[in-house]
C-alpha cells in the first residue's frame, strides 16, 4: 500500500499550448461567453453575442497561417507520418498537421457565417439568448478535436462535443415543436449511432490492443510501437470497421443512415441547418477521413473501400431521386446534402487506393468539402430569410416571384443552386468533375460503375435545383394568401402575411458565399498548394 | 465459476425465504373476506381509475442537474490516486477542469435553476417573455403551433372569405 | 473467466439496448436503452483492458460514462420540452415532420 502513495513521478506531457489554439480558442469563446452573460447583464444587449462568436472564429482562423508556418519550419518532422510535417500533442491524443489545419479553417468559416446569419434570425424570432452562440463555438471546437484525434478515445469525444451541442441548438427554437421533434429524432438517431460507433472502437481495440490510431495501424502491419506483434484478430477488425462506419456514415448522412437528414432539417432552425451541412459534415469527413485513411488504410483498405463504394452509389441515387418528390425547400435541399455526401464518399472512396489516385481522391474531397462549405451556408441563410418570422415559410411556391421582389437575393441563390448542380463557372462543377475524376482513375470496373452512378446522380439533381430557380423567376399567379396550406406551418405562414425581411448582415453571407462559388469556379487552383499538403499529410 | 457460488447461494436463501413466508402465512392465516375488508375505502367515493401521479416538473431540471455534476466527479478519482506522482501538473490540470464544472453553475445560477422561490431571475431572462410580443402575436404563435383543430378551423375561415386575411396586415401594421 | 463469456454478455446488453431503442414507444425508456449499449461497450472496452493488460480500456470506460451522463441530460432536457408541450413523450406522436 506504501506504493501507491510514494512520490513516484509520473512522465508528464508536455503540452505545446500554441498548436492547440484553434480548438481553445473555439471552446474557451464558448464557455467565457456563456459565463459573461451569465455574471454581466450588458453583454445580454443585441448583436453583442454574435459579434463575439465572429470574433472569436476570426481569431481562430488567423491562428492557421502561423500555425502552418511553425509546421513547415520543423527541421524534424514525427517520424512515422512519412516525413509531413505534424506535431503529435498532449502524448499522442491529438496531431496537428496540414490536414488538421485544413479543416478548422473550414469550420471556423462556417462558425463566422452561421453566427452572423443567426444574428438577423434570431432578432426576427425574438430570442435573445447567448446560447446558441455558445453551443455553436463548443460544437465546432469538437469538429476541430475530431479531425484532429490521434486517440480514437478522443476521436469519441470530439463526436460527442460535436453532436450532442447541435442536438440541443436542432431543439431550441423553443415555440415550435417541430423544431423540438427534429432534435428529439436527431438525439435518439444520433445517440444509437454514436453508441454503435463506440461499440465499433471497442471491436478494434480489442482486436489491436491500442486506441491510437498509429498503434492501431501498426499492430496490422505487424509491427506496433513495442516491436511485437500481436496476432490481430481480422473478423474483430472487421466488426469494428463495420460499426465505426456506421457511426460515420449517420453523421455524414450516408445511404442506409440518411433517413433522420429530411426530418431534422425541415424542423429544425435554418440557421442551425446550415451549421449541420457545413461544419458538421466537414468535420466528420475530416474525422471519418483520418480515422479511416490513417488507422484502417493498410490492410484493411480493401475491405471497407467496398462498402464505402456502395454507399456512396445508393447516397447519390436516394438524395437525388427523392428530392424530386419533395415539395419543402428544406426536405430537397436536406436530400441534396444526401447526395452531396454521396459524391464526397465517391472520394473517398478514390482515397483509399495506392498512393498516387489516393492523393487525388483525398484532394477531391477536400475540394468539395470546401465549396460544399460555402455553397450550402449561402443556400440555408437564403431560405432562413424566405422563411419568415416563425421560420414556417417553407413551401417551393414561397419562391414564386423572388426574382421581382428581392432581385439581389434571387440572382445570389441562383448562383449558389447552380453550383450545386455543378453547372461549370461555379466551385461545384470541379468540386463534382474531380470526385468523379480520382473515380475514374481507380480503373476498375465497380469505380467507373461508381463514376457513371455519379454522373447520373449529377444529372438527375440538376432537375430539382432548377425548379426552384424556375419558381424564382416566374411570376406570382395567384396570391398566396389564398393557396391551401398542408401543415400547421405553411398555414401560420399563412396568416403572417408580410414582406420579407432581409438582414444586411444575412444578404452579405448569401452574397459572399455565392461570390466564392463563383470564384473558386473560375480560378479552381486557388489555395490548392494548402490543399496539397492536407491532402499528403493523410499518409496511410 | 466457483466465486459465483455464494451469489448463486445468497439468491437462492433470500427467494425461498421470501416464497416460504408467503406460503405459511396463506397456510396458517385465517382467510374470511368480505366486501368491505376488500373495498380500498370503508366509505367514501370509490375511486374510478389510478390517480395521476403529479409532481413538479422542476424535480426533472434537478435530477438532471446532478446527474451531471455527479459523474463529473468521476474524473477526481483517478486525480487522487495518482496525486503523489503526477505533482503540479495534475493540480493545475484538475484546478482546470474544476473551473469549467463550476463555471456551469454560474450559468445555472444566472438561469434561476438553483431558484425554488417565484423563479424572478428565470423570468426575466426567458426567451418566452419579451416586450416586442403583444397580446395580439402571443395568442397567435402559441396558440397554433401543435394545435391541428384550430389550425383546421382557421383554414375554413380563410377559405370561406378572403376578409380575414385581408385584416391581417392591417393589424400588423397598427401593432408595429 | 474466459473472454468471451463477458463479449457475449456484452453482446446480450447491446441486442436488447438496440431493440429498446426501436420498439419503445416512450421516450425515456429509448434514452435507458441507448445507457444499456453504452454499458454493453463499457463491460467489452474493460475485458479487453485485462486481456491486453492495458489501462487505456479503462481510461476510455470514464469517458464513455461521463459523456453517457450528459448525453442523458441532454436527452431528457429535449424529452421535457416536448412534454411540456404536448403533453405526451411517446415517441409514435412525434409525426409533425413529413414529407
Amino acid at each position: 500500500m506504501m506504493s501507491l502513495f510514494a512520490q513516484v513521478p509520473v512522465s508528464t506531457p508536455e503540452i505545446q499550448w500554441f498548436y492547440l489554439a484553434p480548438i481553445l480558442i473555439l471552446a474557451l469563446g464558448g464557455v467565457l461567453l456563456i459565463t459573461l452573460t451569465s455574471v454581466a447583464p450588458v453583454m445580454r444587449g443585441r448583436h453583442i453575442s454574435a459579434l463575439f462568436t465572429v470574433a472569436t472564429g476570426v481569431l481562430a482562423l488567423a491562428f492557421l497561417p502561423f500555425i502552418a508556418a511553425r509546421l513547415d519550419g520543423l527541421v524534424d518532422p514525427v517520424a512515422g507520418q512519412g516525413g509531413r510535417p505534424a506535431v503529435d500533442l498532449v502524448s499522442s491524443a491529438l496531431v496537428v498537421d496540414h490536414f488538421t489545419l485544413w479543416v478548422s479553417g473550414l469550420i471556423s468559416v462556417a462558425v463566422i457565417l452561421v453566427a452572423v446569419m443567426l444574428d438577423g434570425y434570431l432578432e426576427r424570432e425574438g430570442f435573445e439568448s447567448p446560447e446558441w452562440y455558445a453551443l455553436l463555438l463548443i460544437s465546432a471546437s469538437g469538429g476541430v478535436i475530431l479531425a484532429s484525434a490521434e486517440d480514437l478515445i478522443v476521436t469519441f469525444l470530439g463526436l460527442e462535443i460535436l453532436s450532442i451541442a447541435v442536438y440541443v441548438l436542432a431543439a431550441l427554437h423553443l415555440r415550435r415543436s417541430e423544431s423540438q421533434e427534429a432534435g428529439f429524432k436527431y438525439f435518439i438517431l444520433g445517440a444509437l449511432s454514436s453508441a454503435i460507433f463506440l461499440y465499433g472502437i471497442a471491436m478494434v481495440y480489442g482486436a489491436t490492443g491500442s486506441t491510437t490510431l498509429t498503434g492501431v495501424a501498426g499492430s496490422m502491419t505487424g509491427r506496433n510501437a513495442a516491436g511485437l506483434s500481436p496476432a490481430v484478430d481480422s473478423s474483430l477488425v472487421m466488426v469494428g470497421i463495420a460499426l465505426m462506419l456506421i457511426g460515420f456514415g449517420f453523421k455524414v448522412s450516408a445511404f442506409p443512415l440518411h433517413i433522420w437528414t429530411p426530418d431534422v432539417y425541415q424542423g429544425s432552425p435554418t440557421p442551425i441547418v446550415g451549421f449541420m451541412t457545413s461544419a458538421v459534415k466537414v468535420a466528420a469527413f475530416g474525422g471519418m477521413m483520418r480515422v479511416f485513411l490513417v488507422g484502417f488504410g493498410g490492410t484493411f483498405a480493401s475491405d471497407w473501400r467496398v462498402l464505402v463504394l456502395f454507399m456512396a452509389g445508393f447516397t447519390i441515387l436516394f438524395g437525388s431521386f427523392l428530392a424530386i418528390v419533395q415539395t419543402n425547400i428544406k426536405r430537397t435541399m436536406a436530400f441534396s446534402s444526401i447526395a452531396h455526401a454521396g459524391f464526397m464518399l465517391v472520394g473517398l472512396y478514390a482515397a483509399a487506393s495506392p498512393v498516387a489516385i489516393g492523393d487525388t481522391g483525398k484532394r477531391a474531397v477536400l475540394f468539395y468539402l470546401l465549396a460544399y462549405t460555402f455553397m450550402s451556408i449561402g443556400t440555408f441563410a437564403v431560405i432562413s430569410i424566405v422563411g419568415k418570422k416563425g421560420d414556417g415559410n417553407h413551401s417551393i411556391e414561397a419562391y414564386r416571384g423572388l426574382a421581382k421582389r428581392e432581385p439581389l437575393l434571387a440572382m445570389a441563390f441562383t448562383v449558389l443552386l447552380f453550383g450545386q448542380v455543378g453547372a461549370p463557372f461555379t466551385a461545384g462543377f470541379f468540386a463534382k468533375f474531380r470526385v468523379i475524376a480520382a473515380a475514374a482513375q481507380v480503373e476498375r470496373t465497380e469505380a467507373y460503375i461508381l463514376a457513371g452512378v455519379a454522373m447520373l446522380g449529377a444529372a438527375v439533381g440538376a432537375y430539382l435545383y432548377l425548379r426552384v430557380v424556375v419558381a424564382m423567376f416566374l411570376d406570382v399567379q395567384e396570391s398566396p394568401s389564398t393557396e391551401m396550406a398542408d401543415s400547421a406551418d405553411e398555414t401560420l405562414a399563412l396568416v403572417e402575411v408580410r414582406a420579407l425581411e432581409v438582414p444586411p448582415a444575412t444578404l452579405a453571407v448569401v452574397l459572399l458565399a455565392a461570390v466564392v462559388t463563383l470564384v473558386l469556379g473560375i480560378f479552381p487552383d486557388i489555395g490548392s498548394g494548402a490543399l496539397a499538403e492536407a491532402a499528403l499529410a493523410l499518409v496511410r | 465459476m466457483a466465486q459465483y457460488l455464494p451469489v448463486l447461494a445468497l439468491l437462492l436463501l433470500g427467494s425461498g425465504f421470501a416464497a416460504i413466508n408467503l406460503v405459511v402465512s396463506k397456510l396458517v392465516s385465517p382467510s374470511r373476506p368480505t366486501e368491505e375488508k376488500l373495498a380500498p375505502y370503508e366509505c367514501g367515493i370509490v375511486p374510478g381509475r389510478e390517480p395521476p401521479h403529479r409532481f413538479p416538473v422542476r424535480f426533472y431540471l434537478i435530477a438532471m442537474l446532478f446527474i451531471i455534476f455527479d459523474i463529473e466527479i468521476v474524473f477526481l478519482y483517478p486525480w487522487a490516486v495518482a496525486n503523489a506522482g503526477l505533482g503540479r501538473f495534475g493540480l493545475v490540470a484538475i484546478l482546470i477542469f474544476s473551473a469549467l464544472v463550476f463555471e456551469s453553475f454560474i450559468y445555472l445560477i444566472s438561469k434561476g435553476a438553483l431558484d425554488w422561490g417565484t423563479l424572478q431571475v428565470n423570468r426575466r431572462l426567458s426567451p418566452m417573455v419579451n416586450e416586442d410580443r403583444t397580446v395580439e402575436s402571443t395568442v397567435r404563435k402559441v396558440g397554433l403551433v401543435g394545435r391541428f383543430e384550430e389550425v383546421e378551423s382557421l383554414k375554413d375561415a380563410l377559405i370561406d372569405g378572403n376578409a380575414a386575411t385581408d385584416s391581417v396586415p392591417e393589424q400588423d401594421g397598427a401593432a408595429a | 473467466m474466459f473472454l468471451n463469456q463477458f463479449l457475449f454478455f456484452a453482446a446480450i446488453l447491446f441486442s436488447i439496448g438496440v431493440y429498446g431503442v426501436l420498439t419503445r414507444k416512450n421516450g425515456v425508456l429509448v434514452l435507458m436503452s441507448i445507457e444499456l449499449i453504452l454499458n454493453a461497450v463499457n463491460i467489452n472496452l474493460v475485458a479487453f483492458g485485462a486481456l491486453h493488460q492495458d489501462i487505456s480500456g479503462q481510461v476510455f470506460v470514464l469517458f464513455v460514462i461521463a459523456v453517457a451522463a450528459a448525453e442523458v441530460g441532454v436527452g431528457l432536457a429535449i424529452v421535457l420540452l416536448i412534454f411540456r408541450n404536448r403533453r405526451s413523450i411517446n415517441v409514435a406522436e412525434a409525426d409533425l415532420l413529413k414529407g
